[in-house]
C-alpha cells in the first residue's frame, strides 16, 4: 500500500466542524424532554455565573425577620393579571417579593442562599467531573491501547475502587483528608480546602477510565488505526488524533452522566455535613440544618435547597439522556 | 442507591404504556388528592386542633392505668455508678429511691430521709429515714444498705470525687444515718440527690442486670426497645397513680414525637427547642418547661494570645447581641445568660447588679485594634456537630463578624470534638453543659484554675478565693456575696460567655396530670402521674 492510500483510510468522526454541532444540538433539543433539561441546566448555570447579582441579600445576612413565610403572592399576581391584563406589562407583577422563598430561623433568605449555592455545587460537581474526565480518558485510552501487564494493573486497581460505594470512599477519603493538619495558604490548606472537587474527581477516574478502555479496545482494532501504526506514527498521535476522536460520542455520554451523579454526591456530602463549613449556603448543608424540628417550624429552608437539588439532578438527567440519543443519531 | 439512566429509561418507557391506557381518570382524583393535601397542610399549620373523630381514636388506642413515656434514646449502662443519661436515671428513678430529691425549682424535698439534722460544725449530718420501706423483694430497708450504697459510690467510679469529702457514713440511733464530713460542705445535701445516689440493698448482685429497689415501679419486663415497670403496691410513700409504666426507647426525638402523634405513647420528655415550638403550636398537647442550669459555654483560651488580653476577652463580649441569640436560637426558651453559670435558675445567688456590656460592635472593634489588632482577628470556632450548637456559631460568626472577628466554623462529631481532650486545647469552642442543682459544682468543674475541665485556661487569683469560699462557708450571706463577687469579675474579666440557659421540655396528652418536668428530665417522676 502506498502512503495516499493509508491516509484515505479516515475514522467516522463525531462532530467535527459546526455542521455536525449543529446537527447534534438539532437532535439535542428537538425532543421535548431534553429540551427542557437543557434548559434547566442552563437556568442553574446563569444563576450559577451571575448569583451573586441577582441575590437580594448576602449568604450570611441574619438581619431579616425571622421564620417569615413565604409569600403566597404568585397566585395573588395571576390573580389580579386576570382581573386586569394591562398588569401583565408592569414591571411590578414580575417583582419578586422580599422573601419569596421565606427565611430561615436564622433570619437568612432562603431564596439568597438557593441563588448562592449554585455556584459552589456547580465548581464542585463541575470541575470535580471535568477533572476525573481528563485524568480517566488519558487512562483509559493509555491501559486499552497499550494493553498486556499495564492494562491489568490499571484495570485491576480500578475495580478495586469500583467495589466500593461512590459515598462511602467519598467519606473516608474526606475522613482522611480532614484531619491533616495544614498551615494557611499552604499547597496542603490549598488541597483541604477542594478536597470535595479531588475527590469527587477521584471517586470518579475509575468509572470514566473504564467507559473509555472499552471503546478504546473496540476502536484500536480499526483500520484506520493499523494505517497510522502502519505509517509511523507517534504513540501520542495515535491516541490522540486517531482513537480519541471515535471515543467523544461515548465520553460526553458519560461526562454528562457523571455531572448528575456528582451533583448528588456533592449534595449527600453536604447533608452528611463533611462537604461544606456552615454558614456556607451549601444545599446539601441547608437540607440538613433544617431537619428535624426545624423542619415542622420552617418547612420552606428545608423544601426549597432540597427543591434545587432535584430540579438540577432531573434536568442534568433529561440532557444527558438527550445527549445520549443526539450522538447516537449524529453517528 | 441510585438508578442508572438505561433502568429509569427502561423503567420509564414501561410505565408510559401503562400510563397512557389509564391516564384521563388518574388525572382527576390526582388534582383531588394534591387538593385535599395542600389543605391538610395549611391546616396542619395554622395549628388547627385533630377532628373529634381524630381525637376520639387517639383516646381509644391509649390503654387504661398505663403512662407511656418516650425517649429519643435508649440506655447503655443500668448500673447506677455508671448511668447519666436521661433514660438510665429515669429507668433507676423509678425503681429504685434516692435519700433526698430536688423539685424544678432544685428545692430539697425529702425521699427516703424524711428529716435532716446538721450539727453547728457543719460537719455531721443525721438523716432519719422513712419507716416501713421494703424493697421489691420483700425484705426490709436498712441503715446497712445506705451505708454499704455510699461506701460503694465513695469507693470507686464517677462518684468518688464528689463523695471525697465524707469521712464516713455510719448507722445512727433509730431509723438515722450519720455522715460525718471531713470539711463543711454547704451543697452536701445536694450532693446526696445526686444521680448515680441511689439506694441498693447491700450486698446486691448482678447490678444493672438484676433491679432490687424500693422505689414506686418493679420492672416487670426490659427488651431492647421498651421497659415495662408495674406498680410497686407497698411502695412507702403510697402507692402510684398508674398500675403500668412503660418507657419506650425510640431512635430519635423525631420518632418519639412522632408515635405521641400517633397516639402510641402519652409523654415525651426532652427535646430541641424547635420540636417544643412546633408541638406547642399544634394545640392538641399539654406543655410543660422548666428552666435549667444547663448551658452552652462560648470560652476563648485565656492564657495565650489572643485570649490573654483582657480586652480581647472584652471585645468578643461586646460584639455578642444575646437578646438575638435568645430570640432567634432559644425562641424565648430558658432564659438569658449573664457570661457566669450562676444563672436565673440559682435565683437566691444570681445577680444582676453588674451591667453587661453591648452589643456595641464598633466599641468591640476599638478594643481590638487597642489589643494590637486593628484588623481584627481570624479564629477558628470549633463546635459539636449538633445542629443547635451549629446554628449558635453561625450566629455568633454573623454578629462577631460586625466587630471585625472572622470565624471559620468547625463542626466536630462530638466523638471527634471531645477525643484526645481536644476541646480543652482549641482556643476558640463551644461546650454544651448540662443541668446541675448547684451552682458551685460548675465552678469547681471548668472554672477554677485546677478545674479538670477548666477549658477555658481561666487561672485568678481572686476567683479561685472566691470559689474556695463559696464551696466551703456555712455562712449563707457569706456565700451570696461570693457569688455576687463571681459574677461581676467574670461579666468585668471572664474568658467565657454563656447566652442562655435551656430549658427542659415535657409534652404529653392533655389527659396525663400528675407529672412535674424536672429540670434534669430522667429525674421526672411517674408515682404521682394519672391518665383520666
Amino acid at each position: 500500500m502506498t502512503h495516499s492510500a493509508l491516509s484515505r483510510v479516515r475514522p467516522a468522526r463525531f462532530s467535527r466542524g459546526a455542521g455536525s454541532i449543529g446537527r447534534f444540538l438539532i437532535a439535542l433539543l428537538r425532543s421535548p424532554q431534553s429540551a427542557a433539561g437543557t434548559v434547566i441546566v442552563l437556568f442553574f448555570l446563569a444563576l450559577a455565573l451571575f448569583g451573586a447579582q441577582i441575590a437580594p441579600y448576602s449568604a450570611n445576612d441574619q438581619s431579616n425577620p425571622p421564620r417569615q413565610p413565604p409569600t403566597a403572592a404568585p397566585l395573588e399576581r395571576l390573580r389580579r393579571v386576570w382581573d386586569d391584563p394591562g398588569r401583565l406589562f408592569e414591571a411590578e407583577t414580575y417583582r419578586l417579593g422580599p422573601y419569596p422563598f421565606g427565611t430561615d430561623t436564622l433570619g437568612r433568605d432562603v431564596f439568597s442562599r438557593v441563588i448562592l449555592g449554585t455556584s459552589s455545587i456547580f465548581r464542585v460537581a463541575g470541575f470535580g467531573t471535568l477533572i476525573a474526565v481528563v485524568i480517566g480518558t488519558f487512562l483509559g485510552l493509555f491501559a486499552g491501547y497499550q494493553g498486556g501487564l499495564i492494562d491489568e494493573g490499571i484495570t485491576r486497581v480500578f475495580d478495586a475502587l469500583l467495589a466500593l460505594p461512590a459515598l462511602l470512599l467519598a467519606l473516608v477519603i474526606l475522613g482522611i483528608i480532614r484531619n491533616i493538619e495544614t498551615e494557611p495558604g499552604s499547597f496542603q490548606a490549598a488541597l483541604a480546602d477542594n478536597a470535595v472537587l479531588l475527590v469527587i474527581a477521584l471517586v470518579y477516574v475509575p468509572i470514566v477510565a473504564r467507559v473509555v478502555r472499552s471503546s478504546t479496545l473496540e476502536v484500536k482494532t480499526r483500520a484506520f488505526v493499523q494505517a497510522a501504526q502502519i505509517r509511523g506514527e507517534s504513540w501520542g498521535y495515535i491516541l490522540f488524533r486517531e482513537i480519541f476522536p471515535s471515543v467523544i460520542p461515548a465520553l460526553v455520554v458519560e461526562a454528562s452522566l457523571r455531572f448528575s451523579y456528582a451533583i448528588f454526591l456533592v449534595a449527600s456530602l453536604g447533608f452528611l455535613g463533611v462537604a461544606a463549613r456552615p454558614p456556607s449556603p451549601d444545599w446539601g448543608l441547608m437540607v440538613n440544618e433544617n431537619r428535624g424540628g426545624y423542619y415542622q417550624l420552617t418547612p420552606w429552608a428545608l423544601e426549597y435547597p432540597a427543591a434545587a437539588i432535584a430540579l438540577l439532578v432531573i434536568g442534568v438527567n433529561l440532557m444527558s439522556d438527550g445527549i445520549r440519543r443526539a450522538v447516537q443519531k449524529s453517528e | 442507591m441510585l438508578l442508572s439512566v438505561k433502568e429509569i429509561l427502561m423503567t420509564q418507557a414501561q410505565k408510559t404504556r401503562t400510563d397512557e391506557r389509564r391516564a384521563r381518570l388518574p388525572r382527576r382524583s390526582f388534582l383531588k388528592l394534591s387538593a385535599a393535601g395542600l389543605a391538610a397542610s395549611v391546616f396542619g399549620a395554622a395549628g388547627f386542633d385533630l377532628t373529634p373523630q381524630q381525637a376520639a381514636a387517639v383516646l381509644a388506642r391509649r390503654q387504661a392505668g398505663t403512662l407511656r413515656v418516650a425517649w429519643g434514646g435508649a440506655p447503655v449502662a443500668l448500673d447506677p455508678l455508671n448511668a447519666s443519661a436521661d433514660t438510665e436515671i429515669a429507668f433507676l428513678n423509678a425503681i429504685y429511691d434516692y435519700l433526698l430529691d430536688t423539685d424544678a425549682r432544685s428545692e430539697l424535698v425529702p425521699r427516703l430521709a424524711t428529716a435532716w439534722e446538721i450539727s453547728d460544725d457543719g460537719l455531721t449530718y443525721t438523716l432519719t429515714i422513712a419507716d416501713g420501706v421494703t424493697f421489691h423483694d420483700g425484705s426490709e430497708l436498712t441503715m446497712d444498705d445506705i451505708v454499704w450504697t455510699f461506701e460503694r459510690l465513695r469507693s470507686d467510679g464517677p462518684t468518688a470525687d464528689l463523695y471525697a469529702d465524707i469521712e464516713r457514713v455510719e448507722p445512727g440511733e433509730g431509723r438515722t444515718v450519720v455522715f460525718t464530713l471531713s470539711r463543711p460542705n454547704p451543697d452536701f445535701l445536694y450532693n446526696l440527690t445526686d444521680n448515680h445516689a441511689v439506694i441498693l440493698k447491700a450486698n446486691a448482685q448482678n447490678i444493672g442486670q438484676e433491679f432490687n429497689g424500693t422505689g414506686p415501679f418493679k420492672l416487670q419486663e426490659y427488651i431492647p426497645d421498651r421497659a415495662t415497670l408495674s406498680a410497686n403496691a407497698e411502695y412507702f410513700a403510697g402507692a402510684p397513680g398508674v398500675e403500668t409504666l412503660e418507657f419506650f426507647y425510640f431512635d430519635s426525638v423525631e420518632s418519639a414525637v412522632n408515635a405521641l402523634r400517633g397516639g402510641q405513647v402519652d409523654v415525651v420528655l426532652r427535646m430541641d427547642n424547635a420540636t417544643f415550638l412546633a408541638l406547642g403550636g399544634e394545640g392538641v398537647f399539654a406543655t410543660q418547661q422548666a428552666t435549667t442550669s444547663g448551658h452552652d459555654l462560648v470560652r476563648l483560651r485565656a492564657d495565650r494570645e489572643p485570649g490573654s488580653d483582657e480586652r480581647v476577652r472584652q471585645a468578643f463580649r461586646l460584639a455578642t447581641d444575646r437578646q438575638a441569640i435568645f430570640d432567634r436560637l432559644q425562641f424565648g426558651f430558658g432564659a438569658i445568660g449573664r457570661d457566669s453559670p450562676i444563672g436565673p435558675f440559682f435565683a437566691r445567688y444570681y445577680s444582676e447588679e453588674t451591667p453587661l456590656p453591648g452589643p456595641d460592635p464598633e466599641a468591640a472593634r476599638r478594643l481590638l485594634a487597642e489589643a494590637g489588632y486593628p484588623d481584627g482577628l481570624e479564629m477558628t470556632l470549633y463546635v459539636p456537630n449538633l445542629a443547635d450548637r451549629v446554628a449558635l456559631a453561625q450566629t455568633l460568626a454573623a454578629q462577631w463578624e460586625a466587630a471585625g472577628i472572622r470565624i471559620t466554623i468547625e463542626p466536630q462529631e462530638e466523638a471527634v470534638y471531645y477525643a484526645d481532650n481536644g476541646w480543652l486545647e482549641v482556643d476558640l469552642a463551644i461546650t454544651p453543659w448540662g443541668h446541675r442543682p448547684v451552682a458551685q459544682q460548675f465552678l469547681d468543674l471548668y472554672l477554677r484554675s485546677d478545674a479538670a475541665w477548666n477549658e477555658s485556661h481561666f487561672s485568678d487569683e481572686e476567683v479561685d478565693r472566691l470559689i474556695e469560699i463559696a464551696g466551703t462557708t456555712l455562712d449563707e450571706d457569706e456565700r451570696t456575696q461570693a457569688y455576687h463577687e463571681i459574677q461581676r469579675i467574670l461579666i468585668e474579666r471572664g474568658p467565657i460567655i454563656i447566652p442562655y440557659f435551656f430549658a427542659q421540655f415535657g409534652v404529653m396528652g392533655d389527659y396525663v396530670s400528675g407529672v412535674d418536668v424536672h429540670p434534669f428530665a430522667g429525674r421526672t417522676r411517674f408515682h404521682t402521674a394519672t391518665v383520666s
